[in-house]
């Protein structure tokens, strides 16, 4: 029975490989929620109708907040103007994304066009992977952008990706001005599994603010020199410590999909997270969701300062002929105004040209009126390859010494990471 | 969300990549067949025919990506000398020994925690596989659903067995926990704290390679013929004494491939190891873990590839003392 059917079954395999090869696949599903994109708005860039192109964009913006969705309806509206444009939208986690883009340079193989954080152009300059775009774009209608080397690397589609202090107002009427008072607060609320307040206790960007609130800073003057070893350091570690072990006001261990899920299901009262995240929670605790700055250091009366950034389009070095301009065409048509004012309404993040600043949606909205003043604590992002390094020396230090049996003291844990990150920049050569 | 156009394009991909190497199988095999068969009638013709697409395949897809990594050892590829690495000749190589190969823990401490964490893991797949080996070998009323209970982990695929492990570890919302506090004890912080997360990796691994050493052995078990343990019964032999000296002993030309497989794929374990040490603790990591990271995280493309040949070499070498000194390949070589 089986003998009888194995060559049909073959042949029916080859057959459907044949059809589905010569198939030609269906149009892209239209988004539910397209950005603004209206027909009658052309790119300022419209020089002529682009060549036949697929643009393989890469994205770190996820589905859980809208991010994808929003890029995805971006990219059809595009192909609606100009259907001779395709678009592959990928979404990689951010880390993925910057390996990945390596690698496949690597193998003469990478994708059109990136969507991604700041601290990425340092890596991918020092590689030779991106190309500067001064020449492609009109910098002078965005804000700040990436510039090493006298270049500047990347377009900016948003602005900010800070931390701040986001509250449930059922739970916190009046956000915690001082550490002390915020301590308190969160101490009053913590009960069973309920949490005065929880955040990513895994990565380091998430740590880094307190560390200006309590005076220090990741790089010397010169860029490039890490200063984790110091009073500075110990203190923002014993702080993080206190608040696990001594107060306790959070969880013992929470990752960002914890935290984020404490905080959406009302078992947490506070929590930090940045403003790509605004949106999702807007839209889960509807008026009880509110936004502030994060608390002020008591002990030193600094504010943390949380590292800005911004999300950028880069454009890998090799990309040339049609898909260059199409792809230039697509980066205009996605800052220009009213894109830029959709994406402010729809994801609630600050834009990266100029002119969309002062829109009304931004003045008016009290919660990206808090973000933007959360931002102006801010300090911007070093894009030097060397802050890979004090991510990752930061990073399992950290952990370490916030796991209770591990035995690291916040002295040790400091002295470990400035030892490792000197390893790492030793072995950049 | 995987939609029908998702699968016709994926479809779309396989299906060109197939057609391709079809193609170009009937391309080749067609010269073959008009140099080896009608031009020079070589005997052997058909027999060489048939093996060129594999060698052509391992030529391309294993011995290429080799000589390529050789290469790529004795250069300095980093992010620094991405697009023009030079030549610096053995220095990746002394690096490995002398340099931390993560950020601070350096190869012989990484190495110490591979050898600790394959010593674990075999010692329970074996142990606890022989014992559910020896109950499936014998006369029980379900045994067939039993059997197929404990291959389950077996079936699942690896990397979503160790996410849904990763889950249960998690502090607030696991089972794990849940079950802990359940039954009066403080939950662990499996993720973030180094030993809870080295048995937390240890757990998810004995878990998964239990069902394989189980088949294996009762495949061994079945092998053995009733006489013997009839001939050490009339001897008086106690069931400890009968598992000792008959059991163990005709189990091993089954039992030491299987320790050698097992010990060798334990070693080079990638995700059980990567996935539940979300947090990227050093003493959580292993060699190929930090292998990878060295690689891929750290961007030391050269150091990496030097890494690399002295994991195989390490291998390799332990596969040669083992297979002598057990002398599993003895009637091989007779």
């Amino acid at each position: 029975m089986t003998k009888k059917f194995m060559p049909v079954f073959t042949m029916i395999l080859v057959l459907a490989f044949i059809l589905t090869a010569c198939a030609t696949p269906t149009a892209a599903p239209v988004a539910t929620e397209a950005p603004a994109a209206d027909a009658t708005e052309a790119p300022v860039a419209t020089e002529a109708a682009p060549e036949p192109v697929t643009i393989v964009l890469w994205t770190k913006e996820g589905e859980a907040d809208g991010g994808l969705q929003y890029v995805q309806g971006l990219a059809d509206a595009f192909t609606a103007l100009y259907p001779n444009v395709t678009f592959e939208v990928v979404n990689k986690e951010v880390e993925t994304l910057r390996e990945d883009f390596q690698t496949s340079s690597l193998a003469g193989d990478p994708p059109s066009l990136l969507w991604t954080v700041s601290d990425h152009a340092g890596p991918f300059t020092t590689a030779g992977l991106i190309q500067p775009v001064d020449e492609l774009f009109d910098m002078s209608k965005y804000v700040e952008s990436v510039v090493m080397n006298g270049s500047t690397w990347a377009v900016p589609i948003s602005s900010g990706n800070h931390l701040m202090l986001l509250y449930n107002k059922s739970m916190v009427p009046t956000p915690p001005a001082t550490t002390d008072e915020f301590v308190e607060v969160a101490k009053s609320l913590t009960s069973g599994d309920v949490y005065g307040f929880a955040y990513n206790q895994t990565e380091p960007f998430f740590a880094n603010p307190w560390l200006g609130g309590f005076g220090g800073s990741v790089f010397a003057e010169d860029g490039v020199t890490p200063t984790l070893n110091t009073p500075e350091m110990v203190a923002t570690m014993q702080f993080l410590y206190d608040i696990k072990y001594a107060t306790p006001i959070m969880p013992l261990e929470s990752d960002y999909n914890g935290a984020d899920t404490l905080f959406k299901e009302g078992k947490a009262a506070m929590l930090i997270n940045g403003d790509w995240s605004l949106a999702g929670y807007k839209e889960a605790l509807g008026d009880n969701f509110g936004v502030a700055p994060m608390p002020e250091v008591s002990s030193t009366g600094m504010m943390p300062a949380p590292m800005t950034s911004g999300v950028y389009f880069m454009i890998p070095v090799d990309l040339a002929g049609a898909e260059l301009d199409a792809v230039k065409m697509f980066v205009e048509f996605v800052t220009n105004l009213e894109n830029q004012t959709s994406m402010v309404t729809t994801l609630a993040r600050l834009p990266g040209s100029i002119e969309a600043l002062s829109i009304d949606a931004i003045t008016s909205d009290p919660i990206l009126k808090a973000s933007s003043e959360a931002m102006t604590y801010g300090t911007p992002m070093p894009t030097v390859i060397e802050m890979r390094c004090v991510w990752d020396s930061w990073k399992p230090e950290m952990i370490s010494m916030l796991a209770s049996a591990s035995g690291t003291t916040p002295e040790d844990a400091a002295a470990n990471m400035q030892a490792a990150a000197e390893t790492c920049i030793g072995q950049l050569e | 969300m995987i939609t029908s156009d998702v699968i016709l394009k994926s479809l779309n991909e396989v299906g060109v990549t197939v057609l391709y190497v079809l193609g170009g199988t009937v391309v080749i095999e067609f010269i073959l067949w008009l140099l080896l068969v009608r031009l020079l009638k070589w005997r052997y013709a058909m027999p060489f025919m048939l093996l060129t697409p594999a060698l052509i395949g391992l030529l391309v897809l294993v011995v290429y990506p080799l000589v390529w990594e050789a290469n790529l050892s004795f250069m300095n590829m980093s992010l620094k000398h991405f697009r023009n690495p030079i030549y610096i000749g053995f220095d990746n190589y002394i690096r490995v020994f002398k340099e931390p190969v993560l950020k601070q823990i350096y190869f012989f401490p990484l190495l110490g925690q591979t050898v600790l964490w394959t010593a674990i893991n075999i010692t329970f797949h074996v142990v606890i596989g022989m014992v559910l080996a020896l109950l499936l070998n014998r006369q029980m009323r379900g045994k067939g659903i039993y059997r197929m209970l404990l291959i389950i982990p077996w079936a699942v695929p690896q990397v979503i067995a160790v996410l849904a492990w990763r889950g249960e570890f998690h502090y607030e919302f696991g089972f794990v926990n849940i079950m802990l506090k359940a039954l009066g004890f403080q939950p662990l912080q499996w993720l973030s704290e180094p030993v809870a997360n080295f048995a937390a990796m240890c757990i998810t691994n004995i878990w998964l390679g239990i069902p394989f050493m189980m088949v294996i052995l009762l495949g061994g078990l079945q092998s053995i013929a009733g006489e013997y343990y009839e001939a050490a019964e009339i001897d008086g032999a106690n069931a400890w004494q009968r598992f000792w000296k008959v059991t163990f002993p005709l189990m091993k030309p089954v039992s030491t491939p299987a320790i050698i497989l097992g010990t060798v794929w334990t070693f080079n374990n990638f995700n059980v190891p990567f996935f539940i040490n979300q947090n990227e603790l050093e003493t959580s990591d292993i060699l190929v873990t930090g292998l990878f990271r060295a690689a891929f995280q750290y961007n030391r493309y050269s150091f990496a590839a030097a890494f690399a040949f002295v994991i195989f070499a390490i291998l390799v070498t332990y596969s040669i003392v083992y297979l002598r000194s057990s002398g599993a390949l003895k009637g091989v070589r007779d």
